[in-house]
């Protein structure tokens, strides 16, 4: 059975990144979109300012929350054409396999944006880090996790509202906040060397494990509601 | 539920509240510490409970919630749907009371820290939830809901460890050292959970009226509601000597919203009776 459900979630993955990777309709518009919201932000203070490295974590994570609303509402409105979603319904498959494969591919799209944004901030925002990156590295696993492992779960739950793709930043953004405010003290706290990040990091880790629990324990249920 | 008992409750309600706010406003001696800002004080006896009955609620919510997606009763869904509307009222009460003590204590109506910060998410929180309620088709709306309202009950403690290193400026939680400060707080504390209980109530009630449009118990309840909206007049008085104002607009506020949530109430009961006419002339 585990076996059947880990082929399920690659083909699933599998499918996406191919999907995505013809028509490149989310990450072009994701991209943008970061790129877009990193230079409004430089209006609003002075980007060179010895400032910027107390105030780049959190412009950092809230560009990056609103891009990846902008992608996860992409990934499930692709099922919603043609029926899929109700296809996979009536399907044997095990639900938690979609799940998990949406997960999976939203982290591998929102990843590849990161890769794209950091270098963005640090050349936009004059960014030097004076901690560790691999601490560095660690908090942006962890908070793209945090927030695709609830945002998929909530955009599943978007879609089938009538006002789909209005209602998942109205869900995501109150839910997330714990995570955000851990993330952006995380990252200022790496970059200016002041504090430990450890604590904010244990946070994450548990905001995590926790999350993926509840979101794979409901995703059925409210894949089924009816 | 038997409609013979809510007019006695209601009365015994009303009774409570005006006790609880005699006790608050008059009985109760002054605190002389300036940081509690003097005779806005008072406003505390209206404001800690408030915030006490809407967590109540909201656990109240979560338990619902979590029996409907064993049980799915519509009952069950019913009384969840009560537990975070009337919560959410509780908690506006809660934010403005609040603000308008800090405007005169702190000299700003708001401040970042830890409690305000987590109070005002979770208010964020049950309102998603509400607008979820709204948005969700008819069908899937109990199910999607409840599982928000869980995923919203884990997130609760995450909210308050994140916002742990927020500088506290809100007050302590206060051990009062007088007892005659306690019994108002307390006699207020009983008259507002008897207040959200009547509330509920009634709102559980027109639940299940609009769940089978069978509008009959509506009329009843609605009666016996609209006695609640006297209290607020003996509020609308004016005063002078500065605090004390202070704590005026926030009894007012609190009644105001509170009141303005029962018109609704009417309302929607008047918009139930009408489709009820409405169909009993089709039939």
């Amino acid at each position: 059975m585990s076996s059947s459900i880990l082929k399920l979630t690659i083909a699933n993955v599998a499918k996406d990144l191919r999907l995505e990777w013809r028509s490149r309709d989310v990450y072009n518009s994701m991209v943008f979109f970061a790129v877009l919201v990193v230079v409004i932000f430089s209006f609003s203070f002075e980007p060179t300012s010895e400032e910027s490295r107390h105030i780049a974590g959190g412009l950092f994570w809230v560009a990056f929350l609103f891009s990846t609303v902008v992608a996860l509402n992409q990934s499930w409105a692709r099922e919603l054409r043609n029926g899929v979603l109700d296809a996979y319904r009536i399907s044997p498959a095990p639900p938690e396999a979609l799940f998990f494969g949406k997960v999976l591919g939203n982290f591998i799209f929102v990843t590849a944006l990161e890769c794209l944004m950091v270098p963005l901030f640090v050349v936009f925002y004059n960014l030097s880090s004076a901690g560790s990156l691999w601490q560095l590295l660690l908090i942006l696993v962890l908070g793209t996790w945090a927030l695709v492992i609830t945002g998929t779960f909530f955009a599943v739950m978007s879609i089938r509202t009538r006002n789909r793709e209005l209602m998942l930043p109205l869900l995501l953004i109150p839910l997330s906040i714990p995570a955000v405010v851990n993330m952006v003290k995380a990252t200022s706290n790496v970059l200016t060397a002041d504090f430990s990040a450890v604590p904010h990091i244990k946070f994450l880790a548990v905001y995590c494990v926790v999350f993926t629990t509840a979101c794979f324990l409901l995703f059925e249920t409210v894949l089924n509601a009816e | 539920m038997k409609s013979k008992l809510y007019p006695f409750f209601v009365g015994l309600v009303f009774v409570l509240l005006s006790y609880g706010t005699y006790q608050g406003l008059v009985a109760a001696p002054p605190v002389e510490e300036l940081a509690a800002g003097g005779e806005a004080q008072r406003i505390f006896y209206y404001h800690v409970p408030a915030a006490i009955v809407s967590y109540t609620l909201f656990f109240l919510n979560f338990v619902a919630s979590v029996i409907y997606l064993f049980k799915r009763n519509p009952a069950v869904d019913a009384f969840a749907v009560t537990t975070a509307e009337v919560g959410v009222v509780f908690a506006s009460a809660t934010l403005a009371l609040g603000m308008i003590w800090a405007r005169y204590a702190w000299g700003h109506w708001w401040a970042w820290d830890m409690r305000l910060t987590t109070f005002l998410i979770l208010w964020l929180l049950y309102v998603s939830y509400m607008l979820l309620r709204k948005a969700a088709e008819a069908g899937s709306s109990p199910i999607m809901a409840s599982a928000l309202a869980i995923i919203i009950f884990l997130d609760v403690p995450f909210n308050y460890m994140a916002n742990r290193w927020f500088r506290g400026n809100h007050p302590e939680p206060v051990t009062l050292a007088s007892p005659a400060l306690k019994y108002a707080l307390f006699s207020n504390m009983i008259a507002f959970l008897a207040f959200a209980a009547v509330i509920v109530w009634f709102r559980y009630t027109l639940e299940r009226v609009e769940q089978r449009i069978a509008a009959v118990h509506a009329q009843r309840a609605a009666q016996g509601m609209l006695s609640l909206a006297l209290p607020a007049v003996i509020f609308f008085q004016t005063s002078h000597g500065n605090p004390i104002r202070y704590t005026y607009a926030g009894y007012t506020v609190a009644w105001v919203i509170y009141i303005g949530y029962l018109l609704l109430l009417t309302r929607r009961v008047a918009r139930l009776k009408r489709e009820e006419q409405e169909l009993r002339r089709d039939l």
